[in-house]
C-alpha cells in the first residue's frame, strides 16, 4: 500500500501563503476536475487563486495536467514553481520535473509501480499510493482516482475533511445520487488510506472568512460583458480557445431575448454577425486565429459599409491549426493590418478577467458610436486560466447607441443619407422597420446615398470620413495601466496575459535592487502614442515582452517613439506562458551585460 | 413609397445590357411588392455581386449589398435580428452555387424564413462570359455538367419551398415570386426561387430555353406537396433536355426563427438594451461565477 517518506518530512506543518499544486495524467483522468474542488477550497477559506490548464487537443489521452496557485495576495499567473504535484502516471512527474520546488511533494499513483528511483534523489517528497487500483477494486471504475487524490492532497495540506465533503457535495449534488455517492465513497476511502499510511499535513494553509470574490475566465468575463453590454446576437463556429464564449452564452443570452447562433463556418459567422448589425442587433462574434483568417474579409467589409461588430480574437500557436490548446501571442499583425484596402477599426487587449469584462462593454460602445468593427484580442491564458476577482461592477456600465435613429429623429430629418458627410465622420444610422430611413449600405465604394460611385472627390472625400474616426475615437480608448517607480530609468511594455507574470517580474526584480515602471498597453491600434512617450521618455532601456517570435509589439513600438536603440524584445514562443522569473533573468541578465560593457 | 416627407435616395438605373434577362425579374419583383403591399420601410433586399446582385439599388427600400458569396448568411443575419422583416436576397449562380455554395446548402437546411431569388444564366457575365456552375457543356470550354439547384434543394429535407422561373413568363414569374413572399412572410421558411434569366451578351440562351421550359403546372398529376415524386418527375424531365419550371414543392419544416428566437421578447435589434431594464437579470446571472 502507499507508503510515506517519513525521515523527509518536517515535524511541523509549513505555512504557505502562496502555494501551487499542479495535477498531471493523461486527458480523461480528471485532472481539471480535482483542480476545481481545490478552487473551491481555496475559495471557500478566503484565499485568492489563479488556474491554468495545459491539454492536448484531443478528447482523450495524452499528458493534460491542470495547474492551481492560491495566495493571500491576488495573483495573476501561475507563478515560478509547483509545490505538490498529483501525478497519476511517471510522464505527469516527468513533464512537472523542471518546475517542481526543490522540496515539493509529489502525491503518485502507484498502481502501477511506484515512482521511480531516478526522481527519489531530488529531495522530493514522495507519496506512493495505488489511486487507481483502488477506485477500480472498490468503486469499479479507475474515474474516482481524482476524488481519491483530492481526500490525499486534502490531508497533505491540512484541510480539514467537513470542508472537502462540502465541496465535493456542491460539486456533484445537481449531477445525481449516483455521482454524489461514488464520490463522497472515493472521498472517504482517500482519506482512510491517509489516515492507515500516516500521511499527516505538511503545509498548513492560512484561513480566513470566504471573501465575496467570484471566479472568472477572460472568456467567460468576455460573454458576461457582452450580455450586460446589450448584446443579443451572438454567432460563431466552434474553435479552441474561443468556443467557451458561445457556450456560456448559450444558455443565458435566451434568457434576456437574445441568440447564439452556430454557423456552417466562420464566413458565415462574420456575415450573420454583419446582418444582424445591419438590422440592429449589438452583435459580437468569437474565434481564433484560423478563423480570423476566413473572417478578414468581411471585417473588412464591416469598416467600409460602417456596420458596428465586436469581433474576440483568442490567440493560439499558429500559424495554420498550430497547437489549438497553447498560448501565444502571434496574431497582432493579423488584426492590426490584416485586409485587403484600407478602413477604420480599432484593437483593444485586455489583460485580465476583470478588464474582459469591462473592455468588452466598451468595445460594443466604441463599434456602435464610431459605426467599425472592433477587434478584442485575448490569448488563450487569458481566455481559459481562471481568477478569483471581485464582483464585476455593474454599476459603472453605460449602452452608448451613437448616432442610431428612432423613428421620432428621423421625422426630424429632411433627408436621410446613410453615409452623410459630417463634422466628425459619423454619419446618422438608420435601421430597416424605421420609415424615411430607408437607405443602401454596402462594401462598394458609395456616395452619401449608399449608391456605387467610383467618382474621384467622393472617394477622396469618403476615405478620410471614414479613417478619421479611428483619430477621433481615441480619445475614448482604453489607455495603458502604468505600474512601478515613476523614477525608473528601466521599463517594461505589454499586453495581455503577460500582466500577471510582469507584475511578479518586478517584485523579484526589486528585490535584486532593479527598479522597473511597466505599462501594461491595452490599445493595440492605434497605438496611444502620446501615452507611450510619457512613459518611455526618461527611460534608458525598454523590454517589450510578448509570446510571439517576431516581437511584433516590439516593432510597432519602435515605429511609433524614438531613440529606438533603447527597445529590447523578450520573447516566448513555446506554447507556454511566462513565468515570472523567465523575465527577471532576461532583464537583469541584459542589464548585467550592459554594466560590464561599461554602459 | 415613403409615407414621410424625409427624402431618401432615388433608385439607379440597372446598370445591366438592353434584354437582359435581370429586368424582368426586378419588374416582377416590384409588381410582387406592390401587389402584396408590403412596405418599403419592411423590406430588405440582400444583394450578391455580379450584375444580377446590384438590384437592391434599384428599388425603393433598404439594402445591404454583402460580399461576393455572402449573402445568405447576411440574410440570416437580418432576419434573425428581426424577423418581422421581408427579407429577399438576391444574387447570381455564381454568386450561389460556386463561391457561396455551402451557405446554399447550409440555409437550406436552415430553413429560415427568408426569399432567395437566384439569377441564373451559366455565365460571369460581369467578368465578361467565363462559365459559371450552370453553364451548358462546351461554353467556354466547360466540361462539367451545370449545378442542379432544383434537384439538391429537393435533397435536402428543410427545404419548404422551391420553384423556378423564367425571365421571359412574366405573368407566372411574379405568381412564383408572390408565392415565395408569402411562404416566407408566414414565417414558414425559405422561399428559393431560381429565375432563367439569360445573359444576352455573353452566354444567350433565350432561344434555348423558350424551347425547353416545361411548365409543371400544366401536369394535372404533378403533386408539389410529395417530395419524393417531384425530384423522380423534375428529373425524368430534365433528363429528356427539358427544364422543369413553376412551383416545383412546398412543405412544411419548422422555420429557423420558430427554432431559435423567443417568443415573447419581440425583434432582439429592437430591444431595449439599457442597463437599468435588464438588471435583475444581469444581477441573476452574476451568481453564476460565484
Amino acid at each position: 500500500m502507499a507508503t510515506t517518506l517519513e525521515q523527509q518530512k518536517p515535524a511541523e506543518p509549513m505555512l504557505k501563503q502562496d502555494i501551487c499544486i499542479m495535477i498531471g495524467g493523461q486527458g480523461g483522468d480528471g485532472t481539471l476536475t480535482v483542480v476545481n474542488l481545490l478552487g473551491s477550497c481555496f475559495r471557500n477559506i478566503g484565499l485568492n487563486v489563479y488556474d491554468a490548464r495545459n491539454v492536448l487537443s484531443r478528447i482523450r489521452g495524452g499528458h493534460a495536467d491542470g495547474v492551481i496557485r492560491a495566495s493571500t495576495e491576488q495573483v495573476l499567473s501561475t507563478g515560478d514553481q509547483v509545490d505538490v504535484l498529483v501525478a497519476f502516471d511517471e510522464e505527469a512527474v516527468q513533464a512537472a520535473v523542471n518546475e517542481l520546488a526543490p522540496d515539493a511533494s509529489i502525491i503518485f499513483d502507484s498502481s502501477k509501480g511506484q515512482l521511480s528511483e531516478k526522481f527519489g534523489g531530488m529531495g522530493l517528497r514522495v507519496v506512493n499510493a495505488p489511486l487507481g487500483n483502488m477506485a477500480a477494486s472498490k468503486l469499479r471504475r479507475n474515474i474516482f482516482k481524482n476524488t481519491i487524490a483530492f481526500a490525499i492532497l486534502g490531508r497533505l495540506l491540512g484541510l480539514e475533511d467537513d470542508l472537502l465533503i462540502e465541496v465535493l457535495r456542491s460539486r456533484y449534488e445537481r449531477r445525481g445520487k449516483e455521482a454524489l455517492d461514488a464520490n463522497m465513497q472515493a472521498l472517504s476511502l482517500g482519506s482512510d488510506l491517509a489516515k492507515q499510511n500516516n500521511i499527516r499535513s505538511i503545509y498548513k494553509i492560512p484561513h480566513s472568512e470566504k471573501s465575496n470574490k467570484i471566479l472568472a475566465t477572460g472568456n467567460e468575463a468576455v460573454a458576461y460583458g457582452f450580455l450586460v453590454g446589450g448584446g443579443r446576437f451572438f454567432v460563431g463556429y466552434p474553435i479552441t480557445p474561443a468556443t467557451d464564449i458561445m457556450e456560456w452564452l448559450a444558455p443565458r443570452i435566451s434568457k434576456l431575448g437574445g441568440v447564439v447562433k452556430q454557423a456552417e463556418d466562420e464566413l458565415a459567422v462574420i456575415n450573420m454577425g454583419i446582418g444582424a448589425a445591419y438590422a440592429g442587433a449589438r452583435v459580437m462574434v468569437a474565434t481564433s486565429g484560423p478563423g480570423q483568417s476566413l473572417m478578414t474579409e468581411g471585417v473588412g467589409h464591416a469598416g467600409e459599409a460602417e456596420l458596428p461588430i465586436v469581433v474576440v480574437e483568442c490567440q493560439r500557436v499558429g500559424p495554420s491549426t498550430g497547437e489549438p490548446t497553447k498560448n501565444e501571442q502571434s496574431d497582432l499583425n493579423h488584426v492590426v493590418y490584416g485586409s485587403h484596402g484600407e478602413f477604420p477599426r480599432l484593437v483593444i487587449a485586455p489583460g485580465s478577467a476583470a478588464e474582459c469584462f469591462q473592455l468588452t462593454v466598451d468595445a460594443l460602445n466604441l463599434a456602435e458610436t464610431y459605426q467599425l468593427p472592433v477587434f478584442l484580442l485575448l490569448d488563450q491564458a487569458l481566455c481559459q486560466n481562471s481568477e478569483s476577482i471581485l464582483p464585476f461592477n455593474l454599476k459603472s456600465i453605460k449602452v452608448e447607441r451613437g448616432k442610431l435613429l428612432s423613428q421620432s429623429d428621423l421625422e426630424k430629418i429632411q433627408t436621410y443619407k446613410r453615409y452623410q458627410f459630417s463634422e466628425d465622420g459619423i454619419s446618422p444610422r438608420s435601421v430597416p422597420s424605421l420609415e424615411g430611413g430607408q437607405s443602401q449600405v454596402t462594401g462598394n465604394e458609395h456616395n452619401e446615398y449608399g449608391l456605387t460611385s467610383v467618382d474621384t472627390t467622393n472617394r477622396l472625400r469618403m476615405m478620410s470620413k471614414r479613417m478619421k474616426k479611428v483619430e477621433l475615437a481615441k480619445n475614448e480608448l482604453p489607455r495603458g495601466n502604468n505600474f512601478g517607480r515613476k523614477d525608473a530609468k528601466i521599463g517594461i511594455i505589454g499586453f495581455g496575459s503577460t500582466l500577471g507574470p510582469i507584475l511578479e517580474s518586478m517584485e523579484q526584480l526589486k528585490s535584486k535592487n532593479i527598479g522597473v515602471r511597466f505599462q501594461q498597453i491595452r490599445t493595440i491600434f492605434p497605438l496611444l502614442v502620446e501615452d507611450l512617450i510619457e512613459f518611455s521618455d526618461p527611460l534608458d532601456k525598454i523590454f517589450v515582452v510578448e509570446n510571439n517570435y517576431q516581437g511584433q509589439l516590439a516593432k510597432m513600438i519602435r515605429s511609433a517613439l524614438g531613440r529606438n536603440e533603447r527597445i529590447e524584445s523578450i520573447t516566448k514562443f513555446d506554447g507556454t506562458s511566462f513565468k515570472p522569473r523567465e523575465i527577471t533573468n532576461a532583464i537583469s541578465t541584459s542589464i548585467q551585460g550592459k554594466l560590464e560593457m561599461g554602459v | 413609397m415613403a409615407q414621410t416627407t424625409v427624402k431618401i435616395y432615388t433608385p439607379t438605373t440597372p446598370i445591366w445590357c438592353p434584354g437582359c434577362g435581370d429586368f424582368g425579374v426586378l419588374a416582377s419583383l416590384k409588381k410582387a411588392l406592390s401587389d402584396l403591399q408590403i412596405k418599403s420601410k419592411d423590406t430588405v433586399i440582400v444583394g450578391g455581386i455580379g450584375c444580377s446582385g446590384s438590384i437592391h439599388n434599384n428599388l425603393e427600400c433598404y439594402g445591404i449589398h454583402s460580399l461576393h458569396g455572402r449573402l445568405l448568411p447576411t440574410a440570416v443575419g437580418v432576419k434573425l435580428a428581426n424577423p418581422q422583416l421581408t427579407v429577399i436576397a438576391a444574387g447570381g449562380d455564381g454568386d450561389g452555387y460556386a463561391i457561396g455554395a455551402g451557405h446554399f446548402l447550409h440555409t437550406l437546411k436552415k430553413n429560415p424564413s427568408i426569399i432567395y431569388i437566384v439569377m441564373q444564366n451559366g455565365t460571369y457575365g460581369l467578368t465578361k462570359g467565363q462559365p459559371s456552375p450552370t453553364a451548358q457543356v462546351g461554353y467556354e470550354g466547360n466540361v462539367d455538367l451545370p449545378f442542379d439547384a432544383i434537384l439538391t434543394a429537393l435533397s435536402i429535407p428543410s427545404t419548404t419551398f422551391i420553384a423556378r422561373g423564367f425571365s421571359a413568363n412574366q405573368a407566372q414569374l411574379t405568381d412564383l415570386m408572390k408565392k415565395a413572399i408569402s411562404h416566407s412572410n408566414s414565417n414558414e421558411g425559405m422561399g428559393f426561387l431560381e429565375v432563367l434569366s439569360p445573359c444576352v451578351t455573353y452566354n444567350d440562351t433565350y432561344k434555348e430555353w423558350r424551347e425547353q421550359v416545361y411548365d409543371l403546372s400544366t401536369e394535372k398529376d404533378y403533386n408539389p406537396h410529395n417530395r419524393l415524386l417531384a425530384f423522380t418527375r423534375v428529373s425524368e424531365i430534365t433528363n429528356q433536355g427539358k427544364i422543369p419550371t413553376g412551383l416545383v414543392y412546398s412543405g412544411r419544416v419548422k422555420s429557423l426563427e420558430e427554432n431559435t428566437l423567443s417568443k415573447e421578447k419581440g425583434p432582439l435589434a429592437l430591444q431595449d438594451i439599457s442597463l437599468e431594464s435588464n438588471l435583475p437579470k444581469y444581477e441573476q446571472i452574476l451568481n453564476d461565477f460565484r
